[in-house]
Order: C-alpha cells, then structure tokens, then sequence
C-alpha cells in the first residue's frame, strides 16, 4: 500500500519577472512505505520545489498531497513529521554541532538537557562524536553532511525527503556517503524520496526512479 | 502579532508574512519628520521658488559661488578619493602582509568619528600652529585644502572598503580564463576585473558625492568664509540673518539634487543585489621590491589621510597640560557629557524600535525599502531647518530633539538589519519547519540568533551617529542642553589657545566615546561570518 500519495498536484512557479514556468502539470506519484524513491530530472525541472510541496513549505496550486491516507492540505510543516535534507545541508551556522542535531528533539518538546544527551548518541554513531562541541563551520563538507543527517534521522520522521544531498560533494566522496546514507536509511527503515539530476546516484540508492519532465512523472524503473 | 510566517522560496523569507503595518510606525514617524517638514520648507520658500525669485538668487555673485563651490568641492573629493582609493583597495585586496586585517578594521574608524572631531583633528594637524604646518611652515588657513583633506579622511576609507569588496568578488576562474585566452595581466584587468568593480564603484562615488555635497560640520569648521557649503550658508541666513525663504530655497534645492544622486545610486546598487562569487582571487605575499613600496606607500597613504588627524588629537590633547585637562570637569563640561550620553542613549532606543519595524516592513517592497534611505537624502540642516518651521512650539523641545536624532540613526539600523534577513538562507527556516518548529519558534530560535550580530552593528553605528550630532544640535537645542558636539563648537568660537586646547581635550573625549562604539561595530562581523561557510558547503573530503 502507498504510504505517500500525490494526486493531480500542479504548480506553476512566477518569478519576479512574471515570467511563469510548469513545474508540475497533474502529476501523481504513489510511493510505498520503506521504500526509496528517486526522481530525476535537470535543474529548475521543479524537483526540489515538489520535496517542499510535499515537506509542506509551499503549497500546491491544485491537487493534493496524502500520507498514510491523510490529506496534509492542512497540516503545516512542523506537523507532518518529515525531515527534510538539502544540498546545502542547511546547518544552523549559530548553533554548534550538537545543538544542531538536538534541535529537532527540542522542538519535539524534550529537555534541552536529554535533548543533547540522544544527539551525542547519534553523534557517535555517525562517528562525529569528538566533533559536538565545534561549530558547524569548522567541519569539511563530508562532516556537515553527515551531521545534517543525523538531525534528520535522529526524529525518527516518518518520510525522508532528500534534495540533492550529495552534490556539493566531490566524486569520492559522494560515492562514499551515497553508500553509507543507503545503509542508515535502510537500516531506519525510513521511505524516502530523493531527487537528484544524477541518475547513477539514483539507481545505487533507490528501488523506484521516476523522471520529472515538463511537469509529469515519467517511471524509469 | 508573530503568527503569520513566510517560508518561501526566496532567500531570507523568515520574517513575517503579512507585516505591512509594521511599516505604519516608521512610514509615520518620516511622514512627520521628513515629507512635512519638507512641504513646510516648500511653502516658506515659495516667494523665491518663482522664476524672478531664483533669477535672483542666480545673479548673486555670492550665492551662485556658494553652490558652485559646493558641487566643485564635492567632485573633487570624488575624484581624489577614487585616485587614491582604488589603487589602496588593490594592496588591500591582493596582497597577504602583516597587519592588513588590522589595516581594514581601522578603515572602520572614520565612519563612527564625529565630523567635528574631525575636524579638530585636522586642524591639530594642519591648522594655525598644527603639528604639521608648523613643521613645514605652512599656512593652509583661508584655503580650500583644509575641507578637501577632511573630506577625504571620511571618504577615502569609505571607497577603499568599497574597492576591497568590489575586489573580493572578482571571479578567479574569470580572471584565470582571461589569462588562458591571451590577456595580459593588465588586459585582464581592465576587460574582466574592472567591469566587475565598476557598479561598485560608482556606488561608492555617489555616496561620496552625497556626503560632502550635504556636509555641515566640516564646512562650517574647515571652510571658513570663502569655502563654507551651501549647508552652511542655509545655516548662517536661517540662525545669524533670519532670511527664512532663501534659506528654504537653497534648502529644497539641496534636497532636490541629492534626492537626484540617491536615485543613481539606489540604480546602481540594485545591480549589487545579484550573489557574489565565492572562487574570489587569491591574495599573494608581495614578491620584490616594488610590491613592498606599493604595500608602504598604501598604508602610509592611509594613516596619513585617515589617521594622522586622530593622533594628532591624542598628542595634543596629552601635550595640553593639566589646566587644560580641568576642563573635563568645569560647569559646562559635565552636563554637556550627560547630555550627550542621555540624548544619545534615547536616540538610540527610538532608532532601534523604529529599524526594526521599518526593517520587517520592508521585507517584500522595494518602496518600503527606499524609503529607509530618506534621512540619508536629505540633510541634518535641511531636516531641522524644516523641523523648526513646522513645530516652532516644539523648537526647544526634548521628544523633538530626540526625534531629529532617531531619524538620522535609525536607518542604520533598518539597512543592518533588513540586508540580514535578506542574507539569511531561505533554507535553515524550512528545515526548522520540518524539524518541529513552528513560526513563532523558527523566529526565536533561527532568525533571531542570526540577525543579533548585524542589530548590535547597527545600534552602534546608530550610537556613533547620535554621538556625534551637530547640525540639527545647533538648530533644535536650548543652551542648558549643550552637547559635547555644540560645548566644541563654542571653544571653538572663543578666543585664546586656551579655548582652541580645550576644544582638543573635549573632542578626545568626544572620539573615546565614538571608539567604545567602533569596538562594538568590530565585535559583530566575527559572529556574522558564521553565515558565510555554511551557505557554500565546502567540498573538503571527511
């Protein structure tokens, strides 16, 4: 059974210009529970600004979003229970590691105290543990990302949404993360979507790749 | 009042979403303390705004000298400042030496120095019996020199920053392709790099232009009779000659062309808005013996213009004596120190509740956003000379005075501010979002942290400038409310070296003032910088 649904989402993107493009035309996607998904597609193709229709930051012109058979229409960000990665990785630059991966678990309502107390321990697991105190910056671009995944994880979301997490990355490197991001979400048994232009990352990390083209799906595999 | 919250696409959208009528206090505040002010001026100045009443004000010799002087002193800082400026921005931004991050936080110096202090220091250095004329026997009293090297000591560093920027955002791939495709290091300049500075620079010029063109307190000090500005003539026929419509005249005149040179540079830097380059050239340990001379020569060249007039301040202060130090604590002197600290401290309240709202209110119009830039445009003299045509019952008064001051600082604090939210990632609010946070928590916990370093950056700038306010002192105050800026500017006018020492002692006092605001300006950039590395993950392996 499909545990994220999308039924008819449209969504046309305006710039500052007014010029408009179509980002999504009537688009569908089922994607089943504990599954990855990948959905390829070149840049401005309206990849990431689907993850954020989906996470629940911008909203669809028309159509809608369901999970677990809920419709999310009215369900703001903070309530779906998602996590959502970007290439950037989007670390807080004002809080140090720690409390970056205990942000999540503090908005979920637990003391700051155990809060930091889980992140160490995820921390460690992640092998960043001597790494908790530092800020953000001073980490290389494997640890941020790293990091940045532990904070996702560490919630227990109940879906992943990944926007080209490894692209600021260099080849060795995304290669190496790539396989180790595919062990931890499978061994959390997360579904998750990941978009990505690069299809080779694509097929290593997910069972189900779909093409976004002209605002349709287009299965790939 | 902070539910409704933007999580939007474009970078920086954290504040909140619907917050239109946070605009209403400052939109208010400048209908009051700027757009009236001005309609009153235009009314006092309608006899002489008819065309037989500015063909007159055009045959006087006088006058007509006034604004031509004016325009010609102002271009020719411009000039000078970019001859000077861009070849120091060079040194600054190419070369790796010691002491060239302390050579750049000194560059800040300058914009917190109160133009009166200033002032004395240039004539500590170059006046009658100053440290360097006296040396070289020169007399530069009666000349344009004086006004012209006090100019520069604020714009020169104020290009120099600007060109170190410019510099900064140069693509080294842009560069290294020039090079690759036959350029010489000096074609590569001039096609790639200099096209890259250029709006930069242009920006610069035109708020150097803006500054000396509205400046007070240096004409009024250094220009003397025949090089005093058009502020201070408006000065001399509204307080010493009572001559209120030419005055208003000249006033909208002012107002008119430097509303004209804003507009250009709002053009120009609108053209800045786009993100800078993060592959910037490399800076280079000077390598033989002319790299080193240009190294010299540029600091050298800059503690000249832009430090020499403060040292000289502090050594002839220190070579005073102690009768002279005694004015620190003479009748006039304390309360003029409460009444700068207590004025400043005030200004700087209503400054920051003001920037702030104008700063959320401006997140998505661009009016509101220019809007800021008013107080910049028009300027301190014209501002209270309109201030005191408007409220003459309020001329004396404390919220007035407050007022005129929280107008000329809080824009510093609405710029510092608002192009924070704008450099905030769009990103760090939506993944707050989808890690549990509502609205009003993405604001506390994300936005807030963020912003404080450029709020404090601005409150002091804000503080810097409350400090060291003259003009709108000298036509809004009562005699017991005598500031350190106006208790100077008396000394000034009495005689005897005594007075001329006192005056020194007073604006050493005046620039530790303005220095306690400069060391908190310096603090915020190493906390601010935290935004930077994230933003473009690094591509350093694990």
């Amino acid at each position: 059974m499909s545990l994220l649904e999308l039924r008819g989402v449209c969504k046309t993107y305006v710039d500052a210009q007014g010029g408009q493009a179509l980002l999504a035309d009537g688009l569908d996607l089922l994607v089943p529970g504990g599954r990855i998904v990948a959905i390829l597609g070149p840049s401005g193709s309206g990849k990431s600004t689907l993850l954020k229709m989906v996470a629940g930051l911008e909203p669809p012109d028309a159509g809608a979003i369901y999970f677990a058979g809920q419709d999310l229409a009215a369900v703001p960000p903070e309530r779906r229970g998602f996590a959502l990665m970007f290439q950037d990785f989007a670390l807080f630059p004002h809080l140090d590691v720690v409390d970056n991966v205990a942000f999540g678990l503090v908005e979920q309502g637990l003391r700051r105290a155990v809060a930091r107390e889980r992140a160490l321990q995820m921390l460690a697991v992640f092998g960043l543990h001597s790494h908790a105190r530092q800020k953000v910056w001073r980490l290389s671009g494997g640890e941020q990302q790293r990091v940045a995944l532990a904070r996702a994880l560490i919630t227990q979301p109940r879906l992943l949404l990944l926007d080209e997490p490894f692209s600021a990355l260099d080849a060795e490197l995304r290669t190496r993360l790539r396989d180790e991001f595919s062990q931890r979400i499978a061994a959390a048994a997360i579904t998750t979507v990941l978009v990505t232009h690069d299809e080779a990352e694509a097929r290593a990390m997910a069972q189900q790749g779909f093409r976004l083209l002209q605002g349709r799906l287009l299965p790939l595999w | 009042m902070l539910r409704r919250f933007s999580v939007g696409n474009a970078p920086g959208h954290f504040g909140p979403a619907r917050a239109w009528w946070w605009g209403v206090l400052p939109l208010g505040f400048l209908l009051l303390m700027v757009v009236a002010p001005l309609a009153r001026l235009a009314v006092e100045a309608l006899p002489d705004l008819q065309w037989a009443g500015i063909s007159a004000m055009w045959q006087d010799d006088y006058l007509r000298w006034r604004v031509w002087w004016t325009v010609l002193q102002a271009t020719l800082t411009c000039v000078a400042a970019l001859a000077l400026g861009l070849p120091l921005a060079w040194v600054l931004a190419r070369f790796e030496f010691p002491g060239r991050v302390l050579a750049l936080r000194l560059l800040m110096l300058p914009f917190v120095v109160p133009t009166l202090v200033a002032a004395i220091g240039v004539l500590a250095l170059w006046g009658p019996r100053g440290m360097l004329s006296a040396w070289w026997g020169l007399d530069l009293q009666g000349t344009p020199w004086l006004l012209l090297y006090g100019n520069l000591f604020f714009n020169l560093c104020l290009v120099v920053r600007a060109g170190v920027e410019a510099l900064e955002q140069v693509s080294a791939a842009r560069v290294a392709a020039a090079r690759s495709l036959g350029a010489t290091p000096w074609r590569a300049f001039w096609r790639v790099q200099w096209p890259a500075i250029l709006p930069w620079l242009v920006s610069a010029t035109c708020l150097v232009f803006l500054y000396c063109f509205s400046g007070f307190g240096l004409a009024l000090i250094l220009g003397g009779q025949r090089y005093a500005t058009v502020e201070v003539e408006i000065y001399t026929l509204v307080a010493h000659e009572l001559r209120l419509a030419p005055a208003g005249a000249l006033a909208l005149g002012m107002a008119l062309l430097t509303g004209a040179v804003a507009v250009l540079y709002a053009f120009v830097e609108r053209r800045l808005a786009t993100p800078g380059r993060a592959d910037g050239v490399a800076r280079r340990r000077p390598t033989g013996a002319w790299q080193w001379c240009a190294v010299v020569a540029g600091l050298a060249s800059l503690f000249l213009l832009c430090g020499a007039p403060l040292l000289a301040i502090v050594v002839r202060a220190a070579t005073a004596g102690e009768q002279v130090w005694a004015v620190l604590l003479d009748d006039e002197t304390l309360p003029a120190v409460w009444n700068t600290l207590r004025f400043s401290a005030l200004a700087v309240l209503l400054a920051t509740l003001l920037g702030v709202a104008h700063a959320f209110a401006a997140r998505r119009s661009v009016w509101l956003r220019a809007a800021a830039f008013l107080p910049f445009v028009v300027s301190p003299v014209t501002v209270a000379f309109g201030l005191l045509l408007l409220y003459p019952r309020w001329s004396a008064s404390l919220p007035l005075l407050i007022g005129a001051y929280a107008l000329l600082a809080y824009p510093f604090v609405a710029n510092a501010l608002g192009a924070a939210l704008d450099h905030q990632p769009a990103h760090l609010a939506q993944v707050a979002r989808t890690l549990g946070a509502t609205p009003r928590r993405v604001f506390w916990r994300v936005t807030v942290p963020l912003v404080l370093p450029a709020l404090r950056r601005g409150m002091a700038f804000a503080a810097a400038t409350a400090l060291g306010e003259f003009a709108v002192t000298l036509f809004l105050s009562r005699p017991e409310w005598a500031t350190l800026t106006t208790l100077i500017y008396q000394r000034l006018g009495r005689p005897g070296g005594a007075n001329r020492d006192a005056a020194l002692v007073l604006a050493a006092l005046l620039m530790l003032l303005a220095l306690l605001a400069f060391v908190l300006i310096e603090q915020a950039p190493r906390r601010a910088r935290v935004l930077a590395p994230v933003r473009g993950a690094t591509n350093v392996p694990a």
